[in-house]
Parts: C-alpha cells; sequence; structure tokens
C-alpha cells in the first residue's frame, strides 16, 4: 500500500486501510464511566484537506483518504463464498460435530453469508454513504444524535461486540443528514474491530468529511469475548470516547455533550 | 440432535482424517469418564485445522491477516470456539457429582435467571438470555448449582433453542425423577439482531413441561408466576 509522506504524522494503518493522516497517539481510553478531564493528550493535527498537495482542491481532498480503502466487492464476495464456507465445513468437524445432520447441512453457507454480512463495512466507502447530504446551514449549535445501535466483530476472537454510539458535533456552517450518522457508523462498526480504533475511525471521519468546530464520540459496549467465555462477567460494558477539535479543548462543551447523551 | 438421538443409542463418526468422535448421552459415567479425557486430548489436536481454517476465512472476507490485530487471532478464534462447544465433552451424569440427596420434600424448587449462552447451530452466532427452572422433587432433591452446570453442558454447543430447553428439562428428569420438570427460555439471538431482519429487541421464549407441570395447569402456573416476578 502506498505510504503518504505528506501530513503531520506518519500515516496509520486501520483495519489493513491507510486512513490519512492523524494522530497515531493514543487519545481513547477505557473508563468505567464517561471520560473526565485531565488526561494529557497529544494535540490532533489540522484537518487533512489543511496540508494535502497543493495541485489538489482543498474539497476533494476530504474524501482522498478514503479512495484507499480496500473496498470489497459483492463479486468478491460471491468468489469467496465457497472458500469460506468449505472453512467453516472444517470447523464443524473440528469440534466434533457432524456435518451432514440435518440442522448443520447447510450451515456454512449461512455461516459464511453471516460472516460476510458481519463484515460489509469493507464494501463501503464513506463517499457513497455521505451521498451528498452535505448542506450549508448556519447553525453552529451542537447535534447530537444518540443510541445508535452498533454491532461489530472482535477483532482477537471473531465474537460480536455490541452496543450504542453517541455522536455530537459543533458544525462549522455545514450540517450532515442525520441518517449519515448512524451509516458512518454502520461502515466501521460492520468490520473485525477494536473498539478504540472503532470510536476513532467514526470521529475522523465526520471531521474530514465536514471540518465542523468540534466532534465528540462516545461508545458503550458488551463485548462478547468477555461475556461468553474467558473471564465470564456478564454485567460489564467497556466505555470508550474520541474528541476532537473544540470537545477536546473546552471542558464546558464536552461536559455538555456528555451530559445530554445521559439523560 | 447433537449427533444424539431421543430414544436410542445413537453413534456420530465424523470422517476426514479426524479420528472417529462419538457422541452420545445415553452411555453410564463409568464408560464415559475416559472418553472425556480423551477428547479434551484430541482438542488440541483439533485445533491447527480450526486455526487454518479461520485463517482462510480472514483472508476470503478480505482483512490482512499479517496486520499486528490479526496476527493470532486464528488461534483465538478456534480456541474460542472450542470452549463455547466444550458442552459435547460433558455428560449429565459427570457433572451431577452425586449431589443429589434424599429429602423429604416435595414442594416446588426454582432457580431461575441462570444466564445461558450458546450458538445457533445455523449461522454459527451466539444466542443468549435466561433459564429459568423449576422441578418438584419426588424425595431426591438436587445441588442447585448443579442445574445450572446441566444448562452448562447443553448450551455450550451448537444448538437450537427449542432443542436445548428440552435436553435440559430431559436431563434433569432422567437424573432425579422428579414428579415434574419445567423449564422455560427467554433468549435474544444475535442471528436476528446483528443481521437478516435485525430487530434489536425481539426475544425468543421456548418452555419445557414435564409431569405434573404438563398435566396440572395450577403447577404450571406458579411456577411461571413464581419465574416471571417474584
Amino acid at each position: 500500500m502506498r505510504r503518504r509522506t505528506a501530513g503531520t504524522a506518519d500515516p496509520v494503518l486501520f483495519n489493513g486501510h491507510l486512513t490519512g493522516r492523524f494522530d497515531s497517539g493514543p487519545c481513547v481510553r477505557r473508563s468505567a464511566e464517561a471520560p473526565a478531564t485531565g488526561t494529557v493528550r497529544r494535540s490532533d493535527p489540522q484537518p487533512p484537506g489543511a496540508e494535502v498537495d497543493p495541485h489538489r482542491p482543498a474539497a476533494s481532498s476530504v474524501m482522498e483518504s478514503w479512495r484507499e480503502e480496500r473496498t470489497r466487492s459483492v463479486e468478491d464476495n460471491e468468489m469467496s463464498l465457497p472458500a469460506i464456507a468449505a472453512a467453516y465445513t472444517t470447523i464443524l468437524r473440528g469440534l466434533g460435530e457432524d456435518p451432514q445432520r440435518q440442522g448443520l447441512l447447510k450451515t456454512p453457507w449461512r455461516a459464511a453469508t453471516a460472516m460476510q454480512f458481519f463484515t460489509k463495512g469493507y464494501q463501503e466507502t464513506i463517499i457513497d454513504v455521505l451521498n451528498d447530504a452535505i448542506f450549508d446551514e448556519d447553525h453552529d449549535e451542537m447535534v447530537i444524535v444518540k443510541d445508535i445501535d452498533m454491532f461489530s466483530m472482535c477483532e482477537h476472537h471473531l465474537v460480536p461486540i455490541f452496543g450504542r454510539v453517541h455522536i455530537g458535533y459543533l458544525p462549522n456552517k455545514r450540517v450532515l443528514g442525520l441518517s449519515k450518522l448512524a451509516r458512518i457508523v454502520e461502515i466501521y462498526s460492520r468490520r473485525l474491530q477494536v473498539q478504540e480504533r472503532l470510536t476513532k475511525q467514526i470521529a475522523v471521519a465526520i471531521t474530514e468529511a465536514l471540518q465542523p468546530t468540534g466532534v465528540g464520540v462516545v461508545i458503550e459496549a458488551t463485548h462478547m469475548c468477555m461475556v461468553m467465555r474467558g473471564v465470564q462477567k456478564m454485567n460489564s460494558k467497556t466505555v470508550t470516547s474520541t474528541m476532537l477539535g473544540v470537545f477536546r479543548e473546552d471542558p464546558k462543551t464536552r461536559d455538555e455533550f456528555l451530559r445530554l447523551i445521559r439523560s | 440432535m447433537n449427533g444424539h438421538c431421543n430414544d436410542t443409542v445413537e453413534e456420530c463418526h465424523c470422517n476426514n482424517g479426524f479420528s472417529d468422535l462419538i457422541i452420545d448421552t445415553k452411555k453410564s459415567a463409568v464408560h464415559r469418564k475416559h472418553e472425556t479425557s480423551r477428547k479434551e486430548a484430541e482438542d488440541k489436536s483439533r485445533l491447527p485445522a480450526i486455526e487454518a481454517a479461520y485463517t482462510s476465512i480472514l483472508r476470503e472476507l478480505g482483512e490482512d491477516t499479517d496486520r499486528q490485530g490479526l496476527l493470532r487471532t486464528p488461534l483465538r478464534a478456534a480456541k474460542a470456539m472450542q470452549f463455547l462447544t466444550k458442552g459435547y465433552h460433558e455428560t449429565v451424569d459427570d457433572i451431577l457429582n452425586n449431589a443429589i440427596f434424599d429429602e423429604d420434600h416435595d414442594e416446588m424448587v426454582i432457580v431461575k435467571d441462570i444466564d445461558v449462552f450458546s450458538l445457533c447451530e445455523h449461522h454459527l452466532v451466539p444466542f443468549f438470555g435466561k433459564v429459568h427452572i423449576g422441578y418438584i422433587p419426588n424425595k431426591k432433591v438436587v445441588g442447585l448449582s448443579k442445574l445450572a452446570r446441566i444448562v452448562e453442558i447443553f448450551s455450550r454447543r451448537l444448538q437450537v433453542q427449542e432443542r436445548l430447553t428440552k435436553q435440559i428439562a430431559l436431563g434433569i428428569s432422567e437424573a432425579l425423577q422428579p414428579k415434574g420438570v419445567a423449564v422455560v427460555i427467554e433468549a435474544a439471538h444475535m442471528c436476528m439482531v446483528m443481521r437478516g431482519v435485525q430487530k434489536m429487541n425481539s426475544r425468543t421464549v421456548t418452555s419445557t413441561m414435564l409431569g405434573v407441570y404438563l398435566e396440572d395447569p395450577k403447577t404450571r402456573e406458579e411456577f411461571l408466576t413464581l419465574s416471571q416476578h417474584a
């Protein structure tokens, strides 16, 4: 994959994709409750649009990093289905089951299709999903979309993660169609993920699409890999958050966001 | 069902290079004890094949299996899958551990809100929920945690919720010969929630009533009231 050399930070590989330039240091953390101020964070670089190749107009550079996504096509899915189904048959045998019994006869195909569905985020690009639903609106107050149901797959155990995403942003004269926030969540969650990365990718995507004054994303999720196996803690939840722009710098803004998503 | 037949002893053999695997709950504990430990050793020997299968799945899905987060994922996923299907190794006789006591008690005993986690055998995706078990002892009571262990045996398999409910009820019935057994399971199926119809809040409820719970509606009603509300 091509490495970007321009920008303030080295390109970072996420989900096997290059996603452009942004701070590769950790700026999300686990906590049992809403994140508080006080942790030292490295400052985020300017939105990529500010530092792109000068021969390209700033607007299209917003989407530039996404063009490097390795997108899977529907044809790819069809072609790989037999191989995935065969792998699942092997798994069933390896677990000691009889793949020929009635309940399991078509399971390899169903499981393969299900797995492709759970990773359909690799098939979509941000540009397609946003669908030009960016509108010029003289609005600069907080916009929050909360309680977005999210389903993802743990990349370490291939077991589901599910929870809720709360997104808030302060528009800078440009607002996004509300369902597009949920669609951005879908693109990044329907992949093999780590919750910290998922949170960050959503925040960065919104930043790059809109250049808002600030973005805040909070995800609260249950990890089946902790609930069904391993430590087996039924009621544990993992909370991660990413605060960019004014949400990071101004504690009052962050506070308002966190309070509004609680109620 | 799970390689079992309800009434007759049936053996199921797996081919393709794996040693024959016999899944059968009708055999006695004595006979099965050495089989259980043999299967645990077999688990380790089967791991590489399952691992290779997962690596192939990851590649076919378009992921990069050499990136840091995925390097050991096939191994972890294979072990996780073996854990989630460990019920195949266990029998009711083994885990009851002689925890059956003679007690002059013939009133209803209910253990409710037992968390249950299983795998849908059609999509290999989890379903989970709560089990409520009630039984009326016939002079023999069982250690309470053993009811939860019986749930574990049958749920850690590739399952269909209806069959799971029935197997739990039959397992208790055969072990104790009580006057009646009732099992209710309420679960959320990720195959419906995460994919397909995508109905977030739907729950599936199944129940099996045996013995006096089947015949006497008042008994059944008492069980349902006590397990749902109190």
